[in-house]
Formats: C-alpha cells, structure tokens, sequence
C-alpha cells in the first residue's frame, strides 16, 4: 500500500482496517462433525478466507475415545476459543457439553458449562491447545 | 516522545471525528494486543515442544546408530547393504495447513503406504528389524522437529508484524489523537473564552453609548 506522506494517519487507518478484516478470515465457513470428519480421507473445513484448515487424524481419534457415538454427531470441529478484549477469561460456546467433556478430561478437573458458555483461564489455553492444536480455533472479539 | 498535533480544520464536526477515531484506535488496540499475546503464547509453546522433540532426535539418532552398528558388526557391510536394497519403501508425507490467530502454520504427516519392505524376514536376524524400526522413529521425529521449526519461523515474523502495528497504535496514533483533541478542546474553550470578552465589551460599549445618549 503507498503511503501518503501528507496523511499518514488516514493511511495506516486503512492498513489497519484491512487488518482486522482479515483477523478473523481464518474462522471455517462451516463447521463440521466429528463423525463426519472421520469419514474424509483429509479431513479439512473452508476457511472464511478461501483457505482450508487440515485436521490431525491422531487428534480426531483422540476425540473419539473420549466421546461417545451421540456427542461424536454433536460435536462440531473446529472448537472456537472466543478471546474478548474486555475480559481476560476465554469463552467457548457448546450447546451439547461435549466440548466441556472434553476440557474436563484434558484439564482433569471439572468443567461447567453455564448458559451453553464455557470459561476457561489463559494458563488452562496452554495445556489445551497442546493437545488440540488443530482441533480448536481462536476467534477475536470486542 | 514528543507528539505531533495534526489538525485539517479546528471545527467541531473534526473534533467529534477525532474522538470517533480515538475510541475506534482504543477498541483495535486492546484487539492487536490480545492477538499478540495468543501469538506469543504459541510461539513460546512451539519452543518448548521443538526443544524437546530436537531432544528426543537425538536420542532416536543415538540409539538407531547403536542398533545399526552392532547389526553392521553382526551381519557385516555387504549383507546390510544387499538387505538395504531389498528394504526399501515408499514413503508419503502429507502438508497442510492449519491457522493460529490468522497466520497460516504447515503440518506434515506421515502416511501409511501400506507397501511392506521387501526383506526376507528368514534370512535376517532381529538385529535388522530393531535398526529399521529406530531409522522409522527417526524419521517420524524428523518430521515432526521441520513442522515445529517451520512453525517458529512463520510465529515469529507475525509476532514483529503486530508488535509494529501495536506500538504505531500505542506510541503514535493514540498519543497523536489525544493530542489533537485536546488542542483543539483548548482552542475551543480560548474561542468561548474570548465570545464571552468580546460579548462583554460590547455590552459595555452599548451601555456607555446609552448613557450617552440620556
């Protein structure tokens, strides 16, 4: 992007706003389910921005062993780890607690999952994210 | 750092744009850092993880050199290297991509191909197949150390990228539009400041003209 010297303001607000554009293109069109990733060969979602997003097979089967043959049908991939800028905890939205099943096994200790919410704390994203690298998602929000 | 002023048009139409735009830089802000943050948190994972897996190779190389120098010693060079020949397999890896916070991050498996070696498992000792199993290890973790480091690389020129944006926005811009906006409320309030002396001396001048005049 050229940058006019005489508004260097205005431009930089531009660069900035295609940058929030773009901050949350990564989020998949459409989530699938686990049951129904387990039946592609490469199984993927179409990100927002036109890329694909691969899953790791031995995360899926990690998964599976913990779900049973209902929540594997209810449960949608990749799981989407909301950061708000006003608060400091992580939301994740789940309407069926397979989600919460989930963390409550990763995390070992109990999981609630209030009003279909989940909230967890920054040094608990850690341990998540390393077990489900590929299987969860950040999403930004104000 | 001293904070340059820029001002177009001192109105109060450019004053309420200014306060628009400080509210909006403040709100992307707290975005970009949180963004920086997660990126960081990943980054310094991804150290972790790759310096244990680089552990973990060296370890993988130390025992399949052992295995494959006391099965050298056992069988001799022109037989491991005749087996070598017929134990040779198809390997297939496969790259993807995965996004972490909007940076594209690759990830290599190593597939299956279901070809079995060639090697006839008759003629051979155990001593074959434990080296062949420790150069398989091997590879898997090799693999997976050139996910990691490619990983690190890509983290961390987008964690340089929104530091720059991050202070652009923290020691630029913010302190710029605070600036701007309080010059120009100065200037504002000097302006009603002056309405009101300039009202009074008017008052005046109109009330000695009416004395005056009686």
């Amino acid at each position: 992007m050229r940058i006019d010297p005489r508004e260097p303001n205005r431009t930089f607000e531009a660069n900035l706003k295609g940058d929030l554009k773009t901050l949350n293109a990564h989020l998949p069109r459409r989530r699938k389910s686990l049951s129904e990733l387990l039946e592609e060969k490469c199984p993927h979602v179409e990100c927002g921005d036109g890329s694909t997003h691969y899953f790791k097979k031995k995360e899926l089967e990690y998964l599976t062993e913990i779900l049973n043959n209902k929540e594997k049908q209810m449960l949608l991939l990749p799981i989407i780890i909301e950061v708000r800028s006003d608060e400091g905890n992580l939301t994740i939205r789940s309407k069926t607690g397979a989600e919460a099943k989930i963390f409550s096994k990763i995390l070992d200790m109990p999981i609630a999952c209030k009003l279909d919410v989940i909230t967890i704390f920054r040094p608990q994203l850690t341990v998540l994210r390393k077990v489900l690298k590929t299987t969860t998602q950040y999403a930004f929000t104000i | 750092m001293s904070t340059k002023v820029q001002v177009t048009r001192p109105t109060k139409i450019e004053l309420a744009r200014l306060k628009r735009r400080l509210k909006l830089a403040t709100r992307i802000q707290k975005i970009v850092k949180d963004r920086l943050s997660i990126l960081i948190m990943e980054f310094l994972q991804t150290v972790k993880e790759c310096t244990s897996v680089k552990e973990k190779l060296l370890v993988d190389f130390r025992e399949a050199y052992k295995a494959l120098s006391v099965t050298t010693g056992y069988h001799g060079y022109a037989f491991l290297e005749k087996e070598l020949l017929a134990s040779e397999m198809a390997l297939k890896i496969n790259s993807f991509t995965r996004n972490v916070a909007g940076v594209k991050i690759p990830v290599f498996e190593m597939e299956d191909t279901g070809t079995s070696s060639a090697r006839n498992t008759l003629d051979t000792s155990s001593l074959v197949d434990n080296s062949a199993k420790l150069s398989r290890e091997c590879l898997k973790t090799a693999i997976e150390l050139a996910e990691l480091q490619n990983s690190l690389n890509l983290l961390g020129a987008e964690i340089n990228k929104v530091k720059r944006v991050n202070n652009a926005l923290e020691y630029i811009v913010i302190p710029g539009l605070d600036a701007t906006i309080k010059y120009l409320t100065m200037k504002f309030e000097e302006r009603d400041r002056e309405e009101v002396a300039r009202l009074k001396y008017v008052k005046l001048l109109i009330e000695q003209r009416e004395a005056y005049a009686y």
